[in-house]
């Protein structure tokens, strides 16, 4: 069969792009971050290694407009498109769906997603998809789905896949009932670099500090900890699934040795922790992998990562270290399930600084409970810790209620939630009630990015540059100008609609 | 700083033991999970609850791995000694609107402590616990079930059959009505989905918690 995994161009009024491959949350940019859909891509390279004709069908990374994009689709006669949903862009995919549908009405348009897998009867009821896929193993049931209907022409009908709603005629839907929740993962093969056009998700990345860059195979699907309630991954039909650590090192290997990768980042939304972490590491240096000159990266949580455990990451030559911090006050985080407690959080970063990893701190402004005096006691820790050398870089985003998630919930039965507009949920102004103005925490943000140039940050910059490690020379000279555009860009989408 | 006190330590076998701590003043939903750390460390792991919800103290069933972090050093307290305990999270629960259903309750090792909990706190449920272990001292508290609800599936037993949970399930068909729970290591869990989903079970009536 012919199969496109398509991710089309989604363009806003101010000419900015959607970024809808982050597999979370929706922003728009206008210097765009491209970020490989990784288990998309293992999609991709299992079907085309069970013999079917792939189309790796990224319309942002390829540059293309939308209708370029289209024609181009659309004159490959795919059999199946597959797409990927979020809340913010939902109307316009049922929009593309239905123009799909009606210039090759016998293509299999198929959505996956966050925002369908919670709400497939919507998608049916708004567009003339003919299949949601719920499970959030887009790559298993893939594999499964398009040889079943390859092997059966009455596949609406008899398809016995767990996890689908499949149109069957008109309006009428089959649901097969709940997805599987585990799935091997060492099954799901490593990517097809080559298919997926790596290069152009290598250099555009905010997380490299030297490129080309790349993702890994995430080694873990779905989330070890899943408890925080404001993360889509989150769900009482959700837990994780593990990929082996030799498995991994192979792939970081062929990244390293075939392709000539400089960074690699492994966007599971925690990577390992205890004896798994130990392993990858050791297996990294044993393997002579840490005297390539290729940086590694990771997420992780608070309290997951031990002293003995990042020394050995230090070792190996992992360098970039993704912590959700969100806030600097206790009622924020149980609010959250964030799960670690703020005592800790300097010897975390303490243990990551001195073995010469960039800890980069991920916050959040705009929770409905919020209060001025929370604010600013989350602004003034980061702050404390930016320029105390502790964290090396921030992300600040608002909190936005992500469809499903527990957050969203609560801000629906408290009734705080502004909007049911799904296009106002894309990050880029707040759209719950808060005890104090918007202002404030758009205010908050600018603070906190401004950290970037202040002095003492910058002097303390120059302070690494004794530790005599190649990366703060370029984190200083290289990373800083890439850094100051996108911070910019970063205030600007974050604050443009502050009154 | 959510510091409180170890009650006991109860060692069931050489790896497996009972930790039973001061319960913070929250309310507790049977099936949920503390993360807990030993002061001093800045680690912590999650581990279910195994006592009921209403129960007068937390007690966890817990597995020392050898390079643990965390569970090695759990081994090794006292009582008296401070734990930091924070939580309860998590949704492997038991609605309200499902109680009176039948349950299935699938575990391997001490994935059984929140069907332990299950049973605790909601005892006229109606359930049967398949427990996959490795050897019979590895039961555990199995008289805290009613009679004949609490089949051990042992894969290393000198003195009598051998079974895996695979095995028992492949053998003695179960309810097509029932709600499984599945809790422990993934690798039974995606064998156990295979088996159930062969046997005309639902995805809808499967939910699984993983926890190594």
């Amino acid at each position: 069969m012919r199969i496109a995994i398509s991710y089309p161009p989604i363009i806003n009024q101010l000419g900015q792009k959607a970024m809808v491959s982050q597999n979370r949350n929706v922003q728009f940019f206008k210097e765009p971050t491209y970020l490989l859909p990784v288990t998309y891509a293992q999609a991709a390279t299992w079907l085309k290694q069970g013999g079917h004709d792939v189309f790796w069908d990224d319309g942002n990374a390829q540059l293309k407009t939308y209708d370029q994009w289209l024609t181009d689709l659309l004159a490959w006669h795919p059999d199946i498109v597959v797409f990927e949903s979020t809340t913010p862009v939902m109307k316009f995919y049922w929009r593309a769906i239905d123009e799909i549908k009606s210039r090759s009405p016998r293509t299999i348009v198929a959505l996956t997603g966050y925002h369908s897998m919670r709400k497939p009867e919507e998608t049916m009821q708004s567009s003339m998809v003919d299949v949601v896929i719920r499970s959030s193993n887009v790559d298993f049931v893939l594999h499964r789905l398009v040889n079943y209907i390859d092997q059966n022409p009455a596949w609406r009908l008899t398809c016995p896949l767990e996890g689908l709603h499949i149109r069957m005629r008109g309006r009428e839907v089959r649901s097969t009932g709940n997805f599987r929740q585990v799935e091997p993962l060492d099954n799901s093969p490593l990517i097809d670099r080559d298919l997926v056009s790596w290069k152009n998700y290598a250099y555009e990345n905010g997380n490299f500090l030297q490129t080309p860059g790349t993702y890994a195979t995430s080694v873990i699907r779905d989330c070890m900890f899943g408890k925080c309630t404001f993360c889509r991954y989150n769900g009482p039909d959700l837990t994780f699934s593990l990929m082996s650590v030799e498995r991994s090192l192979d792939e970081y290997e062929n990244l390293i040795n075939n392709y000539g990768v400089k960074e690699i980042f492994d966007d599971s939304g925690v990577w390992y922790r205890g004896r798994e972490a130990r392993e990858f590491a050791q297996g990294i240096i044993d393997r002579g992998l840490h005297k390539k000159n290729c940086y590694f990266g990771i997420n992780t949580r608070f309290e997951y990562l031990d002293e003995d455990t990042i020394k050995l990451m230090g070792k190996a030559n992992f360098r970039f270290v993704l912590l959700g911090y969100e806030a600097a006050d206790d009622e924020t985080l149980q609010r959250l399930n964030k799960g670690y407690q703020l005592q800790h959080v300097e010897n975390c970063l303490n243990w990551l600084t001195k073995y010469g990893l960039h800890p980069h701190l991920t916050i959040m402004v705009g929770y409905y409970w919020q209060t001025q005096e929370q604010l600013d006691k989350t602004v003034s820790e980061v702050k404390r810790l930016m320029l105390s050398g502790l964290a090396r870089t921030l992300q600040v985003t608002l909190c936005t209620p992500l469809d499903y998630t527990p957050y969203h919930q609560e801000c629906i039965q408290k009734g705080v939630l502004l909007t049911d507009d799904y296009n106002d949920f894309d990050m880029s102004k707040l759209i719950v009630r808060t005890p104090i103005p918007h202002h404030q925490y758009y205010k908050a943000i600018k603070q906190m990015y401004g950290i970037a140039f202040n002095p003492l940050f910058i002097i303390r910059q120059f302070q690494f540059l004794l530790r005599g490690r190649k990366r703060d020379w370029q984190f200083l000279f290289t990373y800083s100008v890439r850094a100051i555009r996108r911070v910019r860009q970063h205030i600007f989408n974050l604050t443009r609609n502050a009154t | 700083m959510k510091n409180y006190k170890i009650i006991d330590v109860i060692h069931l076998t050489k790896n497996v033991f009972k930790l039973v701590t001061e319960r913070p003043n929250l309310s507790v939903v049977a099936g949920q999970c503390f993360n807990l750390g030993v002061p001093g460390t800045s680690i912590n792991r999650e581990y279910s609850i195994y006592s009921g919800s209403g129960d007068l103290n937390l007690v966890f069933l817990i597995r020392a791995i050898d390079d643990g972090l965390v569970s090695s050093r759990l081994q090794k307290m006292v009582p008296g000694d401070g734990i930091e305990i924070d939580g309860p999270y998590g949704e492997f629960c038991i609605p309200l609107d499902k109680q009176r259903s039948k349950f299935f309750f699938i575990a391997s090792g001490t994935g059984i402590a929140p069907f332990h909990s299950f049973v605790k706190t909601f005892p006229d449920i109606d359930y049967t616990i398949i427990h996959g272990i490795r050897y019979s001292n590895e039961t555990y508290d199995s008289n805290d079930y009613k009679v004949g609800r609490y089949i051990p599936c042992i894969s290393s037993n000198p003195r009598g059959e051998s079974m895996r949970i695979t095995d028992y399930l492949k053998h003695n068909h179960p309810p097509d009505d029932a709600l499984f729970y599945l809790c422990g290591n993934r690798n039974m869990i995606i064998d156990t989905v295979e088996i159930l989903l062969s046997l005309g079970i639902s995805g809808n009536q499967i939910i699984s918690e993983v926890f190594f």
